[in-house]
């Protein structure tokens, strides 16, 4: 049996409108929700003094897990962490190592956000990034792009339990995230977790604020001390500058 | 040289036994899918390192082959080489099955395929997978389109066909960029990748068009004339040498540059050279050229079969390398020191396939073949002979 010219036609045209019409969904669906109510007055950013930074001190990493309901499923592999500390030594072994918490940068130039197809990591005025888990289609492609290997898939179900915090959603399963700057802490004016746990352990290696604000601490640091940014060379303008490194 | 085109019997209980092959793989492969969404990705081998793996791979390559499969069209309606006429219509529909059966395994591995419907809400035209979403769909009109007028209106075959070539470099260009734009990715951050996959394509889609030919002819008794496979043997030939030309480019620049000797010799003697040296040089570029330029077996169409057989092979190991071998590479985020964390930083990622990600990536296999099948059933596809045109003689043989 060999189906006529007509039914190829029929099928082919079918074929041929869904396609065009998917892409063309855009025109009647909902536009997306305005990005932000923050206002690009702020531009946050954080400075690590990797000098106060004690190799076997974990505050701040305990502290977000805490704070932002980030799982451990027991594999290293697959364990979800939004700051890590991380050891660094010269390959020569000249010099001492260094150990230092390493985070999502908030980069100006986001490459995670450039390669979203869905927009659901984006940036917000006052620089903050973030991903909206709503959004998210959980195709990992910003975990491909970002450098710092600051993204994570979230690979199992996870759920609530009377150790989460219960003013921040629990992490969804099949989606990306990534640290936040604590969005939710920030927006009411407090200072995020890790960094508030770095100055209640007595160590003060942390300092957030608004880059903007030319009285702010961090922006008084930046300008008087020398600081760096981890592969500058890169051209992402990270908004997580380090001392001492 | 005019062809006649028939559709396939497709009535041998061979015939139904593929088509039921097929089916019970793509039952499977959506089994794997339901069982991914429900237990989440964890039950794959992927991880935070390793986040694209065998799915992506069967994916790419396919979507690679897909591009590449359209190549007999494009010989014959832009380089006007006659020979290949007869298989146009074969060309735009193969193009069609392996794109579809590519792009299945793409959306079936997101972690939230419910909400694919994003992707067109909220588009970002800085991303390459959005501009990937035109770039495909665009490219199953055009081949629809290729098809039609060959079908029924041939004065516009060759502006139809021309503008289906150009659209298929622009989308090879497109799926080679997905991993050559990434900066961080010391593996795979080239300007070369991208025209690296147009080759590949070019070579892929010619192999997987001379194993479909030569298959599907024998096993439906029509006559398919040795010299018009060697003429596809010939294309082979040149393709195949351009990627190794492309390889060795990208080789040879990167070693002039002490800052990617370590990268370099980690492809070369790290625990993923096997696949760079067996895979990529062997199965894609020194197997087939070693076959095809041999005095017999390049002159014979089983020698071709298995050339291209490999270039396949070659093919998938290629696209895994630059994919899992590029993602295990440590990412280098303090160039000149050793870095360690519980985040495994500074260390190779380690993966492991599942079960599930075969299942998935066989499941896409089956629906271009299933696909194919069904196409070469229900319309004429095939011509009923594939001969050359009269006085026709190849310029070259080994
Ligand atoms: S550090 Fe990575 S995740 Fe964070 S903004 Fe930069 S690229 Fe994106
Ligand atoms: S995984 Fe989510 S956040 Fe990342 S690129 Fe894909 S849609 Fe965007
Ligand atoms: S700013 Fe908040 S989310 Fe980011 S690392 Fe610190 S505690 Fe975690």
């Amino acid at each position: 049996m060999t189906m006529d010219r007509r039914t190829v036609l029929g099928l082919g045209g079918v074929a041929t409108a869904g396609v065009v019409l998917a892409p063309g969904m855009t025109l009647i669906a909902a536009p997306p929700p305005d990005k932000t109510e923050a206002s690009s007055d702020q531009r946050w950013a954080m400075l690590i003094d990797v000098n106060k930074c004690d190799s076997n001190c974990t505050a701040c990493t305990k502290a977000c897990r805490q704070e932002n309901n980030v799982p451990l499923f027991g594999d290293p592999n697959r364990d979800i962490h939004w700051i890590r500390k991380l050891e660094i030594r010269d390959k020569e072994h000249r010099r001492p190592s260094v150990s230092l918490p390493v985070m999502c940068n908030h980069c100006e130039n986001p490459p995670c956000a450039h390669v979203c197809p869905t927009q659901a990591t984006f940036i917000r005025k006052d620089g903050i990034v973030l991903v909206d888990k709503h959004r998210c289609i959980g195709c990992r492609y910003c975990m491909l792009a970002c450098p710092y290997k600051a993204r994570s898939l979230v690979y199992h179900e996870t759920s609530r339990n009377e150790d989460s915090n219960p003013e921040v959603p629990i992490r969804a399963k099949g989606v990306v995230e990534k640290c936040n700057f604590c969005v939710h802490l920030v927006d009411d004016g407090k200072q995020p977790a890790c960094v508030q746990a770095c100055r209640n352990e007595g160590k003060h290696a942390m300092i957030f604020g608004d880059l903007n604000d030319p009285q702010s601490e961090i922006s008084v640091k930046i300008r008087t001390v020398k600081t760096q940014t981890i592969r500058a060379d890169l051209g992402l303008k990270p908004h997580v500058h380090y001392e001492g490194l | 040289m005019l062809s006649n085109f028939t559709a396939i019997e497709g009535r041998s209980f061979g015939y139904w036994k593929l088509v039921t092959f097929f089916a019970v793989l793509i039952l499977m492969g959506a089994g794997a899918f339901v069982a991914v969404e429900i237990h989440g990705h964890g039950i794959t081998g992927m991880n935070n390192k390793i986040a694209w793996g065998v799915p992506h791979v069967f994916a790419i390559s396919m979507l690679v082959m897909a591009s590449g499969a359209l190549n007999l069209g494009s010989m014959s309606t832009v380089f006007a080489v006659k020979q290949f006429k007869q298989f146009g219509r074969f060309s735009a529909f193969l193009a069609i099955a392996l794109l579809i059966g590519g792009l299945a395994v793409l959306m079936l591995d997101l972690g939230r395929p419910d909400r694919l419907l994003l992707t067109m809400m909220h588009m970002n035209f800085t991303s390459m997978f959005t501009l990937n979403v035109f770039l495909y769909s665009g490219f199953i009109i055009i081949c629809f389109l290729y098809l039609w007028s060959m079908f029924e209106y041939q004065q516009y075959t060759k502006v139809i066909g021309s503008a289906a070539f150009m659209w298929r470099v622009i989308l090879t260009t497109g799926t080679g960029s997905i991993f050559g734009v990434l900066h961080a990715r010391e593996v795979f951050h080239s300007a070369l990748t991208a025209p690296t996959f147009v080759a590949l394509s070019l070579s892929s889609g010619t192999a997987i068009s001379i194993i479909l030919l030569v298959t599907t002819f024998k096993h439906t008794k029509r006559r398919l004339d040795d010299i018009v496979v060697f003429g596809l043997r010939n294309a082979l030939i040149f393709f195949t040498l351009l990627v190794a030309y492309l390889l060795v480019v990208e080789k040879f620049t990167k070693f002039y540059s002490p800052a990617f000797y370590d990268v370099q010799n980690w492809i070369l003697t790290g625990p993923y050279s096997w696949l760079y040296l067996l895979g990529v040089w062997g199965a894609a570029i020194l197997i087939p050229l070693g076959i095809l330029f041999h005095p017999s077996r390049g002159n014979s169409v089983k020698g071709v079969l298995w050339a291209s057989i490999s270039a396949v092979i070659g093919t998938f190991a290629l696209v895994a390398h630059i994919l899992l071998a590029g993602q295990a590479y440590p990412l280098n985020m303090f160039p000149g020191y050793e870095v360690s964390s519980v985040f495994l930083d500074g260390v190779t990622a380690t993966y492991t396939p599942t079960s599930v990600e075969y299942i998935l990536g066989f499941g896409g296999i089956a629906v271009a073949g299933i696909i194919y099948l069904l196409g070469i059933k229900f319309f004429r596809m095939l011509p009923d002979k594939a001969v050359a045109p009269e006085g026709y003689e190849l310029p070259w043989n080994p």
